[in-house]
């Protein structure tokens, strides 16, 4: 009786995770394969391993320059995001003051937002500022949208530190702006990497925004050059397909390593809201 | 010392607080950069979409209503409603709101179930769980690019799937599931399930763990079975859970756009734009920002028309 | 109301043992309390009987009946958690009538019964209330009135009363000694804290590493402890249990002394020693006391007795109060 119910749903979750893994499997052999045998067996393992597409992407300036433009905007996000939003948050936390929360409440409403739905206006004022087909102007903007968000994650973490802490710092002559950096920060450690991990996941999977705001091929992100690579070759599925096997790596190996914070992040979230 | 604390007014005090350790220094310096940037980046667009929205403009000139010297004239045409009367009547962008109606549908009605229906068979904490949550995960990390480009294969009448399938029913013609007008839309809404029923299924995986333990062995010395369990406890106890994942389906779903350009750019004949993919073509491409605009406000005034909505009301009462 | 017999059960996860081999008889209608250090399987043996843990081996009996493979529901029994787990969702009415609901019994009668047990914890007023409206105490009561109305064979506690404060505690002690009387049901209830065990039992059982160290009333346990854990662990402040040549001129391993049957005098006595500390709580007094040769000894007067830091000390242990254990593991009184 109990082993039918576990088996089941052992069954059960094999299927569904047959249902990932199998396309996902298909992307990565596909790179192995000819074009011709892709037609025959799109899902099988390749009669005979051929390495020259991956190796024709690997040795691509293009492509690693595609990932580093992706990476200096992901990382430059993660830190400005960090540094406004936990300094705005900190304020909001531990200081009492004329509009604290209406100035809290204004950035809150970037989470009832759709972004998409300013993007005009928005590519306009990138451009009356000169960004336009620099990283900065995709940059900005996903600091921007990242605010709100962060800035709550940030507060409800502060809040929860012990109030006697400050006041024990204040009486040793520790101001707000030295315990900020003594104390507040190097106790955030969790919530730090749990909100860098989910901006930097989201800005390098971002695609409307480099798509909008670069033009120029030398500043290309990665999910462009995946697109403009899609576009190139459109019939040769093997050097798409390889393509995307060769980004999707780096990204599966920052998941497993983060993973433990972007679950985090989603407990917060559901327990919070 | 209490002689003294009674001395002082109470305004008073707040009013030295507010300069004690250098609080209104910290102020001053922590809290401008993220308002600046979030008004200059967030808000202002918003609010200049809701200004451009009455005109005809290419973008072209500081704003619309200005005067150009060469010219003449202003840079924009003062259109008024007329964006917003050619938009309601344009059968693409009908087609665009029907679509993402869709996505919010199936988002709540197919892909929660079943993140819940895996939540419920894998929260428990043993090292198998853990491997099928990260497989189940692993899609919601995955760029929508990537995911659109691997399933546009899998679609792909000449390789993939589909092929498997018309080779199957013994077809001689290939089968474009992405070029065929009612398949290509639901193959999106099949690919949004795979890709984000795992974010919901976390949710609700956070959820069930903090359900007290002892709570659901009373249950089971009350004499609930497995099912009962789950709608006479464990469902209600998620309710927060739920609603914070209906919200984000919700917000999640107005916003699809980078799913759609690999799998079908809104095509065939604009059958498969969703709201945002369509403002990109008709608003960006050709650089309508009045038109644009207008979708962008309707998007908008949708979005937070529902948020708040949805606060005032299902999740009020909810800390 | 009926017999509980645990017959060679064991339990273990994988290769930890929890419990060895354990058998033990509950009588009906006692109230026997399950008491131990943390981690010595009590916790887990209650929840083998209630079902909510597998038996590695042997059989539980509830009333005659073999229960051993059978689910929670079908045990006749009920069971108080500490946490109290009351369904969150629920109101007081519907948490209590939630097993009838389960088990299709006929509406009025599940508001009857429910009524009845609210009754009986003076819950009535407070039927259509949320749990979380409730105070600590009310609570406690909730979860027991989900168990009264059950009609169970045999009630389980698990530590219920450990997230109270010390004046509910008491009180809820008084409550649940009477509700057993009431009932005259068998209840099992799992403890650490030896006040709780004393206080309430007719049946102690005492456990270590998932092994039964002795079964009895409240005052054989104190009187004849078995061995020097038993001893150690009943009773407060705890028994002197004194090693080195004391215990070897007497043929011992250790000889057990408690504070209160220690008597001292100025002038003579058969040990000598100095004050170390003296703790006045008015009804008592307690010293600690260096005696020469023999180490730390606790002693306990009755009322106020003055007492200085460093003063000479004699003491005599009151005959028939040394319990000397042997290193055979028996047991002598003198």
């Amino acid at each position: 009786m109990f082993s039918w119910k576990e088996s089941g749903r052992i069954i059960v979750l094999l299927f569904v995770s047959s249902l990932i893994l199998v396309p996902l499997s298909a992307t990565v052999l596909g790179g192995f394969k000819t074009t011709g045998e892709m037609r025959v067996s799109p899902f099988g393992l390749p009669r005979e391993w051929i390495t020259e597409v991956y190796a024709e992407i690997l040795a691509d300036s293009s492509f690693w320059r595609y990932l580093w433009n992706s990476f200096l905007i992901s990382i430059l996000t993660v830190a400005l995001t960090l540094i406004f939003g936990s300094m705005a948050a900190y304020a909001f936390a531990q200081a009492k003051f004329f509009g604290a929360n209406f100035l809290y409440s204004y950035l809150l409403l970037g989470l009832m937002f759709p972004f998409a739905a300013a993007i005009l206006p928005l590519f306009l004022t990138v451009r009356d500022l000169g960004i336009l087909d620099t990283p900065w102007g995709v940059i900005l903007p996903q600091v921007a949208f990242g605010l709100a968000f962060s800035v709550m994650f940030f507060r409800t973490f502060f809040a929860q530190m012990p109030d006697e802490l400050f006041e024990a710092a204040r009486v040793d002559g520790c101001g707000y702006i030295r315990f900020f950096f003594l104390f507040t920060l190097p106790l955030s450690t969790p919530i730090l990497a749990t909100i860098a991990t989910f901006v930097f996941v989201q800005s390098w999977n971002n695609y409307l925004l480099p798509l909008i705001m670069l033009n120029d091929r030398e500043g290309y992100t990665w999910t462009l050059g995946a697109m403009d690579y899609r576009g190139e070759y459109s019939w040769e599925w093997n050097r798409t397909l390889a393509f995307v096997s060769a980004t999707l790596a780096p990204a599966v190996v920052f998941f497993l390593a983060a993973q433990k914070y972007i679950v985090a992040g989603l407990t917060g979230g559901a327990v919070k809201g | 010392m209490l002689a003294q604390n009674d001395i002082i007014a109470p305004s008073q005090t707040q009013f030295q607080r507010l300069f004690a350790n250098g609080q209104l220094k910290m102020v001053l310096i922590f809290v401008p950069p993220a308002i600046l940037v979030f008004t200059m980046f967030v808000i202002l667009p918003m609010i200049q979409a809701g200004l451009f929205a009455p005109y005809k403009w290419s973008g072209y000139g500081p704003v619309p209503w200005a005067l150009n010297e060469v010219t003449g004239k202003d840079f924009g045409r003062w259109v008024g409603s007329q964006n917003f009367e050619r938009m309601l009547s344009h059968s693409a962008f009908k087609q665009a709101f029907i679509n993402t109606l869709l996505v919010i549908t199936v988002s709540i009605a197919i892909q929660i179930p079943i993140a819940m229906t895996m939540a419920l068979m894998i929260y428990k904490s043993s090292r198998i769980n853990t491997i099928f949550r990260l497989i189940f995960f692993l899609p919601y990390i995955m760029a929508e690019v990537a995911t659109g480009l691997i399933f546009s294969f899998v679609l792909d009448g000449n390789y993939g799937l589909s092929k498997s399938f018309s080779d199957l029913m013994g077809w001689d013609k290939a089968f474009f599931p992405l070029a065929e007008k009612p398949w290509a839309f639901y193959c999106i809404l099949g690919v949004i399930v795979w890709k984000y029923f795992g974010f919901h299924m976390m949710i609700f995986i956070a959820g069930l763990q903090s359900i007290n333990s002892e709570v659901l062995e009373a249950a089971k010395i009350d004499g609930a079975k497995t099912l009962q369990t789950v709608f006479l406890i464990k469902l209600p106890l998620l309710w927060p859970s739920i609603t914070i994942s209906v919200f984000y389906a919700v917000l999640g779903g107005l916003q699809v756009f980078d799913l759609v350009m690999p799998m079908t750019a809104g095509g065939p004949s604009n059958s498969s734009h969703t709201l945002v993919s369509y403002l990109y073509m008709f608003g960006f491409i050709r650089l309508n920002i009045g038109y644009g605009s207008a979708v962008g406000v309707f998007l908008f005034v949708t979005g937070v028309a529902f948020a708040f909505l949805y606060r005032n009301t299902v999740q009020r009462g909810q800390s | 109301m009926a017999e509980v017999i645990l017959n060679q059960v064991r339990k273990s996860y994988g290769a930890v043992e929890v419990i060895p081999d354990l058998s033990l008889v509950i009588p009906d209608g006692s109230f026997t309390v399950l008491v131990g250090p943390s981690g010595c399987g009590k916790s887990t043996l209650l929840r083998m009987i209630a079902g909510l843990e597998k038996t590695s081996a042997g059989q539980i009996i509830i009333d005659r009946e073999n229960v051993t493979g059978a689910e929670p529901d079908k045990r006749g029994i009920a069971m108080v958690f500490q946490s109290y787990a009351l369904y969150p969702h629920m109101s007081v009415r519907q948490n209590i009538g939630f097993a009838l609901r389960l088990a299709k019994r006929p509406k009025p009668e599940i508001r009857q019964r429910v009524e009845e047990a609210a009754e009986i914890l003076q819950l009535e007023s407070l039927l259509d209330r949320k749990p979380r409206e409730l105070s600590g105490g009310q609570r406690q009561r909730v979860a027991i009135g989900r168990a009264i109305v059950r009609n169970p064979k045999v009630f389980l506690f698990d530590e219920p009363l450990s997230n109270l404060d010390a004046a509910l505690r008491t009180q809820m002690r008084v409550e649940l000694a009477e509700l057993h009387a009431k009932l005259d049901a068998t209840m099992i209830y799992v403890t650490h804290d030896q006040v709780e065990a004393m206080t309430m039992a007719d049946q102690i059982v005492i456990m270590k590493s998932g092994v039964i160290q002795q079964v009895g009333q409240p005052m054989e346990l104190y009187n004849q402890p078995e061995n020097p854990f038993v001893a150690g662990f009943i009773g407060s402040p705890k028994m002197n249990l004194l090693e080195g040549s004391l215990a070897r001129d007497q043929n011992a391993a250790i000889v057990g002394v408690r504070p209160e049957h220690i008597s001292i005098s100025q002038e003579s006595g058969e040990w000598h020693g100095k004050v170390r500390h003296a703790e006045h709580l008015g009804s008592d007094t307690v010293a600690y006391i260096d005696a020469d040769d023999i180490g730390s000894v606790t002693v306990r007067l009755q009322g106020e007795v003055p007492m200085k830091t460093g003063s000479p000390i004699w003491m005599t242990p009151v005959k028939g109060n040394v319990h000397l254990f042997r290193p055979d593991g028996s047991v002598e009184r003198v």
